[in-house]
């Protein structure tokens, strides 16, 4: 490895920079989260207690945190794995031109830049008129689906635009089916990129506000039930929620790297080039 | 509905009969038994799905309901906004709702809710006069707004149109309410503050907010200008659209002058607000106040010599409901109206709309001190045990008939709303 | 389609019937798009003609809603006050998002490593915005963590009033939100760029800085488009930042929608919705007459 340059040192102490100012509010959250039991939202801190910790685990005044992040979680999940689903299949349509296909671009795009709001109002209007129940995973989940289908969908076209076919060719003249060529050569190539896909797909979900405010129904996801809680006295419980996800989500990316790593190990003894198909 | 007794309900009615009364009677005295096996059985499986903003919408009730009466409430707590568009267009996603009167009298024409019969209604007669006649005491004077008493009847169980006389219909049970005033941070401001017209005192540039939700905030807007002489109002409840633009262009200058700080909409906001000292004066709700005092941060919830201004909430019942739902709901209303919830939630700062039943729930020296205004004996405790206040402390404002009575207007819903809820937008947007 | 017949061909786009086979994969697509998007939209339309009272919204055919929206002052205000917002966060998403991703793309360089900073920086973004946006109070407050620091060292002697609930504190909290839709788009692409390119530029006796604005920003165009098109459309869209963030005080055309909606004024809002959509059309039709997507994807 060559040795690193001086703008290599500078670069990284920005980035270090915007990692601090995403974290911003994190660290605030995190400070507050240990409020004394008698603290509020805000400083001054008022001792310094666990309290908020255990209290997350009772029973809340107002709202039901664990039954919302149980739905948002669920709702996260079906939107990430219908995204990629979705997006992959459309992305691999996409590769040529069909009758429709620049429309259907277009609308691609038109679904991206619709604020959110409206497909909320639209979604909840039809619902209501077709006399269907609005719920999160019906209603709810259609319309985050059309935020974040275009997301996979875009990164979907640019890993595709600059896919390698002679890989595809090369398995074709080996003999392998379409379904064959897709599933042993395309997808590997592509899985670093799905990992993208997948990630957006649930980030988008699981913080998405407008597009749930009038379509979720009696049952509300997390960042509504929230809200919701605002209406009354709210503690620093959510500081906790806050402080406990960030430490769940390091101990996630902590066993991810884990597994990378072993996958590394795996593929190194069989000799795979699989995600270094790409120009 | 998620009942599971949907094939069960032959035979409802000639049962119910009886068991409503049974049940009546069981709910008076304060605790449910004696029902005829079969109906007990049967409840146990109904669930209702109750909706509202988070004053009222607390699990501690639902879990006292299942306690007390055997079947499931549900609450979802909403912000005051989306609990106005649940109401009013999404009719299948909720059994009751617990909403505020204004909101009652704009989507009430929207036939999503059905009116109730009082006869059904155990304690109606003990309900405080102010939702029936209008009247708190018989002389008293009838304040200007959107009062309860105005939306609260209805000409019948179809009734589309509200009116002036209690007609055995109700549309809205009610539940709790209040006076509002402004609250303000005695260590910050140091002096005594006894006017409306100080929320846009100069004084307090960039320390000052108020409420936005148009129905409420224009209401604090118009107790300010008339109490500063700008503006003579016929009736501020029921602006004209003059009047409308004279509240609106004071509020606006001010704001261009840079004398708020922020606007709040959540209950939370103005907490925080308050609490941060970000904000020495502003509109405020009275649990607002003690949230605030019981992090040991003075605050007072100042009674202004103008008067009070005034809301009240209530149960509404989904015009879907029947069957073993209805008598279900109609039995968690006089569950609620027998005392515990008024309790528990006066307790807190609010009025209970049966405060005779409520007093059972309450110790002598709460009673004193929430309703009667008297020096609190001993720390009054909030319903979780937390100390809201030390002996020797008196609410602000006196009694409850100190309070309610000197409530000048009513959270309202003009003629002229969609004309005044523009120029709100504009306001805010200005 | 037969394995056999597969086998023959030299490459997908020349399978038998590419139509079908597109449409088929396409179609769980357009089936989502047409139901929760064509439809709603259709609505909305539909409804911005229509009349309304308190409650209820019915049909009629009246251009009140839009000819109040295109004759009020206020329109025009949210506007200007809107494409500001999104100018100014866009000018600091795209120095901030085309340097970091600079960095994540060039410098560092292993994937599972560039997975990993990826991650750590979305991790914040699964604490819920709205517990986010609260904290924003404790630490741009007058009392809160940045006024103290900067107090404590001297800095400054009162604390700054412009922090919080102010179009910096909005502005603030809309790059802080969309900063990573800028990184991830530019990062794609640069990803993309064949790397023997710079070594030429670099062999041909081109600076550091030549081939950064030579070669690397006009390859990264597209992804510095996508990029822009995801932000403005946020912000052109958002409600609930300006609403937090400003402390209520600051309008946006998403916000104006919002409080049409809650109010019920469906039609009002529909009407506003429609205006605002044109507009983000046009803009977006604007961006890409300067880069064609579609192609440099």
């Amino acid at each position: 490895m060559e040795p690193r340059s001086r703008s290599f040192y500078v670069l990284a102490g920005v980035f270090g920079l915007f990692v601090l100012f995403l974290y911003g509010p994190i660290l605030t959250i995190g400070v507050l989260s240990f409020q004394g039991p008698g603290g509020g939202l805000t400083f001054p801190m008022n001792g310094v207690s666990l309290h908020w910790f255990f209290d997350l685990f009772e029973q809340q005044a107002v709202g039901d945190i664990w039954g919302s992040f149980r739905r948002s979680f669920a709702l996260g999940l079906m939107v990430m794995v219908v995204t990629v689903v979705v997006s992959v299949m459309g992305g691999l349509a996409f590769r040529r031109r069909f009758r429709g296909s620049t429309a259907l671009f277009y609308l691609i795009v038109a679904s991206l830049i619709i604020p959110s709001i409206l497909i909320s109002l639209g979604v909840g209007l039809i619902f209501n008129i077709l006399d269907f129940d609005v719920h999160w995973s019906t209603s709810g989940f259609g319309a985050q689906l059309t935020w974040t289908l275009p997301f996979g969908l875009l990164i979907m076209f640019a890993v595709f635009n600059r896919f390698d076919k002679s890989y595809e060719e090369a398995a074709r003249d080996l003999g392998a089916s379409s379904w064959q060529t897709i599933r042993h050569v395309v997808l590997p190539i592509i899985a670093p990129s799905l990992i993208g896909v997948a990630l957006f797909g649930f980030t988008l979900s699981y913080d998405e506000f407008a597009r749930t405010l009038l379509t979720a129904g009696s049952h509300n996801t997390l960042p509504l039930e929230i809200v919701g809680m605002t209406t009354n006295v709210t503690s620093p419980v959510l500081y906790a929620l806050g402080t406990l996800t960030t430490v769940f989500s390091f101990l996630m990316i902590g066993s991810f790297l884990l597994l990378v790593i072993f996958l590394k190990r795996r593929r190194a003894g069989a000799g795979s080039d699989a995600g270094k198909g790409m120009v | 509905m998620t009942t599971g007794t949907g094939k069960t309900r032959i035979n409802r009615r000639s049962l119910l009969k009886g068991a409503a009364a049974t049940a009546g009677l069981a709910v008076g005295a304060g605790a449910v038994t004696g029902f005829p096996t079969v109906w007990a059985q049967n409840i146990k499986n109904v669930t209702l799905r109750q909706f509202g903003t988070g004053v009222s919408n607390l699990n501690e009730v639902a879990a006292k309901v299942k306690e007390d009466l055997g079947f499931t409430l549900e609450m979802t707590a909403l912000d005051s906004d989306s609990v106005t568009q649940r109401a009013a267009t999404q009719p299948k996603s909720f059994d009751i709702a617990d909403i505020e009167y204004w909101i009652c009298k704009k989507v009430w024409g929207a036939g999503n809710l059905q009116a109730m019969d009082t006869s059904k209604i155990k304690n109606y007669d003990k309900i405080v006069g102010t939702f029936r006649s209008g009247k708190l005491t018989p002389d008293s004077v009838i304040a200007q707004g959107t009062a309860p008493h105005t939306v609260g009847f209805v000409e019948g169980p179809e009734g589309k149109t509200f009116v002036d006389n209690e007609s055995g219909w109700m549309t809205l049970i009610p539940t709790i309410y209040n006076a509002d005033t402004l609250g303000i941070r005695p260590d910050l401001i140091g002096r005594l503050i006894e006017s409306w017209t100080e929320l846009l005192n100069p004084e307090f540039k960039g320390k000052a907010s108020i409420l936005d939700i148009s129905s409420i905030g224009i209401m604090d807007a118009a107790m300010v200008c008339e109490a500063m002489g700008e503006v003579q109002y016929g009736d501020k409840g029921n602006m004209t659209k003059e009047e409308i633009d004279k509240t609106m262009a004071i509020f606006t200058e001010a704001k261009k002058n840079g004398q708020f700080r922020a606007f709040w909409k959540s209950f939370d906001e103005s907490v925080n607000l308050m609490s941060s000292g970000e904000v020495v004066i502003q509109s405020m709700w009275s649990p607002a106040i003690t949230a605030v005092r019981s992090k040991g941060i003075p605050c007072v919830y100042q009674p202004l010599k103008e008067g009070y201004r005034s809301w009240g909430g209530g149960l509404g019942l989904s015009a879907n409901l029947s069957g073993i739902e209805l008598d279900a709901a109609y039995e968690y209303i006089n569950w609620y109206l027998s005392g515990w919830v008024g309790g528990f939630l006066m307790r807190q700062g609010y009025y209970s709309a049966v405060p005779e039943t409520s007093k059972n729930f309450m110790t002598e020296d709460e009673w004193g001190y929430w309703f009667e205004g008297k020096t609190a004996q001993k720390d009054i405790v909030n319903p979780q045990g937390k100390v809201m206040e030390k002996a020797g402390a008196v609410r602000d404002g006196g009694s409850f008939y100190d309070r309610m009575g000197a409530v000048a207007c009513w959270n309202a819903v003009m003629d002229e709303n969609k004309y005044m809820v523009r120029k709100w937008n504009e306001f805010i947007a200005a | 389609m037969a394995p056999g017949a597969a086998s023959k061909e030299t490459a997908v786009s020349k399978a038998p019937s590419p139509e079908k086979a597109s449409w088929f994969l396409v179609s769980p697509l357009v089936l989502v798009l047409g139901v929760f998007l064509v439809l709603p939209i259709l609505t909305i339309v539909t409804v911005s003609f229509w009349d309304y009272n308190e409650y209820n919204f019915f049909p009629a055919f009246i251009l009140e809603n839009y000819s109040y929206l295109l004759t009020s002052q206020v329109t025009l205000a949210t506007y200007l006050k809107t494409f500001k917002f999104m100018a100014l966060t866009w000018v600091f998403c795209a120095v901030i998002g085309f340097t970091v991703a600079y960095f994540l793309a060039f410098h560092v360089r292993s994937l599972p490593m560039q997975v990993v900073l990826f991650l750590i920086c979305t991790v914040p973004f699964w604490t819920s915005n709205i517990i986010r946006m609260i904290s924003w109070i404790p630490f741009l407050g007058r009392n809160g963590i940045a006024n103290s620091t900067l107090i404590s060292a001297g800095v400054i002697d009162e604390p700054l009033e412009w922090l919080l609930f102010s179009d910096f504190a909005v502005v603030l909290a809309f790059v802080h939100l969309y900063c990573l839709f800028m990184v991830v788009p530019i990062f794609n692409t640069m990803m993309r760029i064949d790397r023997s390119l710079i070594e030429a530029a670099r062999d041909a006796g081109a600076s550091g800085f030549q081939i950064l604005t030579n070669v690397i920003i006009p390859l990264t165009k597209p992804g510095i488009m996508i990029g822009s098109i995801f932000v403005v459309t946020l912000v052109m869209g958002d409600f609930i930042t300006v609403r937090f963030m400003s402390g209520g005080q600051s309008a946006s055309v998403g916000r104006v929608i919002s409080n049409e909606i809650a109010l019920l004024q469906y039609p009002a809002a529909a009407a506003s919705a429609v205006v605002l959509l044109i507009t983000v059309l046009i803009m977006i039709g604007i961006m890409m007459r300067f880069v064609d997507i579609r192609k440099e994807l």
